[in-house]
């Protein structure tokens, strides 16, 4: 069995040979390759060899397009500061104020900075491996697109205190989301992700997601084709992972490591697919033994169900993620699967 | 007990409760009015912000390490005492420097500023002066404007693990300069909540948090730092 058959069966809810494991691994590429970030994420070749690269090493059952949020805010005219070991930041914001963000056109995916690369890597990524391996593309949540234009603080402060101007930034933006995510299904990827950060524990409680979010979650998600997967970002989403699964085209949805994951069940509906539920932050830092230890405990929580994909709950791991760390990631479903409780 | 002018109550415990409420349920303009109606009721400005805004705001802080507070609620908190702070202190300028002067930033290549700004409300909420360098500052900058300014604490923030580890250049200039005994080093943000051991890895002297315990932790550390003898 495939990866590309192993994840669709996980998904439909048909038998498996083992559960689907994956690692948000997008600037590890580089270092495996030897190549910069600033090149990685502007050169679709480059992004392509090193999902290669990562591919080659150790075998996961995703592979990721770019998870580059500051392509984004540089296509509406921000700024990006290109750290040595981090994936691309926003130095500056396309506008300072929601105001501002409303008189900014909307750019065209097609052409606009360096959106053409993702969507170019994403193409590459599907002609190498179509059906071999699903290729998932990253996009920022309706909900939460509004701070990469205008900062966090500022969009916040909107929200809470000038609601009305807070929607028509989410209606002004939703048409590019809707632009960007439906030419990235045409590229090839078999899955979005939405990283909806208001959708978060951490960021938002769940009265504001409900009030102010949710319904242009529905309405955005309602205009893209394809299957879609809701993130967490890293953070706890039992709070609201309930609204999730009726959402237009959502099939699953990437929970925090913090999250219960009997809670996370009970919150959702038999079918629907739950990812992640491994700390991001431990991967760099713990021995392969305690990742070892850390995988097993989320599969024998989750994977008795079905419907569930093993993978880091937040963005890319760490550059310093030692190779140990990852295969034990890796065979740790082939753990689970020769273990006494582990039939899927 | 004594009562407003309309003849409601006036009890430090129940407005604490009111405001309390409205920083959870993120109502700044109801908070707004509970401060006012306190004022009102003749209760003088200092036992506003000490008997009603501070125990809100260490309930707040409880409540955020039982995870049961968002970032918006912390942000719409910090804008609450803000407010609460103007109208209860109106000649606040002369207040500013009661506590000392903190220097404030986001450690170079981290761009994530609302935790900084919101930690620079609640000190500046406090009676501190706080100097704001900004996102992306390098470890030198740091230390050259606490030296200007004569800050005795630095508070340094990052999100991500990557730019924490930037952190430690500053500890290292401050060690360097023979001036870990002048300046203590506050650390914080996302990353630090999620590992704390990473304050020690990085030579932070303590951290909060949140932005509700920043007031506390840059007083106690500075009450660590000593003035070299030779200035004295």
């Amino acid at each position: 069995m495939n990866s590309y058959r192993r994840v669709m069966n996980t998904l439909g809810g048909l038998p498996v040979d083992r559960p689907p494991v994956f690692a948000v691994l997008g600037a590890y590429g580089a270092g495996l390759t030897g190549c910069d970030l600033r090149t990685l994420y502007c050169d679709p070749a480059a992004y392509l060899a090193g999902q290669r690269a990562v591919q080659e090493s150790y075998g996961f059952d995703l592979v990721l397009a770019p998870f580059d949020f500051s392509a984004i805010s540089e296509a509406f005219g921000g700024e990006t500061v290109w750290g040595g070991l981090q994936t691309p930041n926003v130095r500056r914001y396309p506008a300072r104020t929601v105001n501002e963000a409303l008189s900014l056109p909307l750019p065209a995916p097609s052409t606009a900075a360096r959106l053409p690369v993702m969507i170019e890597a994403t193409r590459g990524l599907a002609r190498c491996y179509k059906e071999e391996v699903p290729v998932i593309a990253v996009l920022p949540g309706p909900g939460i697109l509004p701070a990469l234009l205008t900062g966090l603080e500022q969009w916040l402060e909107t929200l809470l205190f000038e609601p009305e101007q807070a929607a028509r930034l989410l209606d002004h933006s939703s048409p590019f989301l809707v632009g960007l995510a439906n030419t990235l299904l045409e590229a090839g990827a078999d899955c979005l992700v939405f990283t909806e950060g208001m959708a978060s524990a951490e960021i938002a409680p769940r009265g504001l997601f409900a009030d102010a979010i949710l319904s242009h979650l529905t309405a955005t998600f309602g205009a893209i084709n394809g299957p879609k997967v809701v993130s967490s970002t890293g953070g706890r989403l039992n709070h609201t992972l309930d609204l999730i699964p009726g959402l237009p085209g959502v099939v699953g949805a990437i929970i925090g490591s913090k999250d219960d994951p009997a809670e996370s069940r009970r919150l959702t509906p038999a079918g629907f697919n739950l990812i992640g539920n491994l700390d991001n932050l431990a991967f760099a830092s713990a021995s392969a033994c305690e990742i070892s230890r850390l995988a097993l405990d989320r599969l024998s929580a989750h994977a008795p169900e079905g419907h569930f994909v093993l993978a880091n709950s937040g963005g890319d791991l760490p550059q310093n993620t030692p190779a140990a760390n990852l295969k034990a990631l890796k065979e740790s479903v082939a753990s689970y699967k020769a273990s006494p409780g582990g039939n899927t | 007990m004594a009562k407003s002018a309309s003849g409601a109550a006036c009890d430090c415990e129940e407005f604490y409760r009111q405001v309390l409420d409205a920083m959870i349920n993120a109502d700044r303009t109801k908070a707004a009015a509970i401060i006012e109606r306190a004022l009102d009721c003749g209760i003088p400005p200092a036992r506003v912000i000490a008997e009603v805004l501070d125990p809100a705001i260490v309930q707040l802080g409880t409540l955020w390490e039982g995870e049961s507070m968002s970032l918006a609620q912390n942000f719409i908190a910090s804008k609450i005492a803000e407010d609460a702070l103007l109208r209860c202190l109106p000649d606040h300028e002369k207040d500013r420097d009661r506590k000392g002067v903190a220097v404030i930033g986001n450690i170079e290549d981290d761009f994530h500023s609302l935790g900084r700004r919101t930690v620079g409300l609640f000190l500046n909420a406090a009676g501190w002066q706080v100097v704001d360098l900004g996102n992306d500052v390098p470890a030198e900058q740091f230390l050259e404007k606490a030296r200007e300014v004569g800050a005795r604490v630095i508070g340094v923030s990052a999100m991500m693990q990557t730019t924490a580890m930037n952190i430690r250049k500053l500890r290292d200039l401050i060690d360097g300069a023979g001036e870990q005994e002048r300046i203590k080093l506050a650390v914080g943000g996302a990353v630090f909540n999620w590992r704390p051991e990473l304050v020690t890895e990085v030579g932070g002297d303590g951290t909060t948090r949140n932005a509700v315990g920043a007031d506390e932790l840059f007083t106690c550390l500075q009450e660590q730092a000593r003035i070299p003898e030779r200035a004295l």
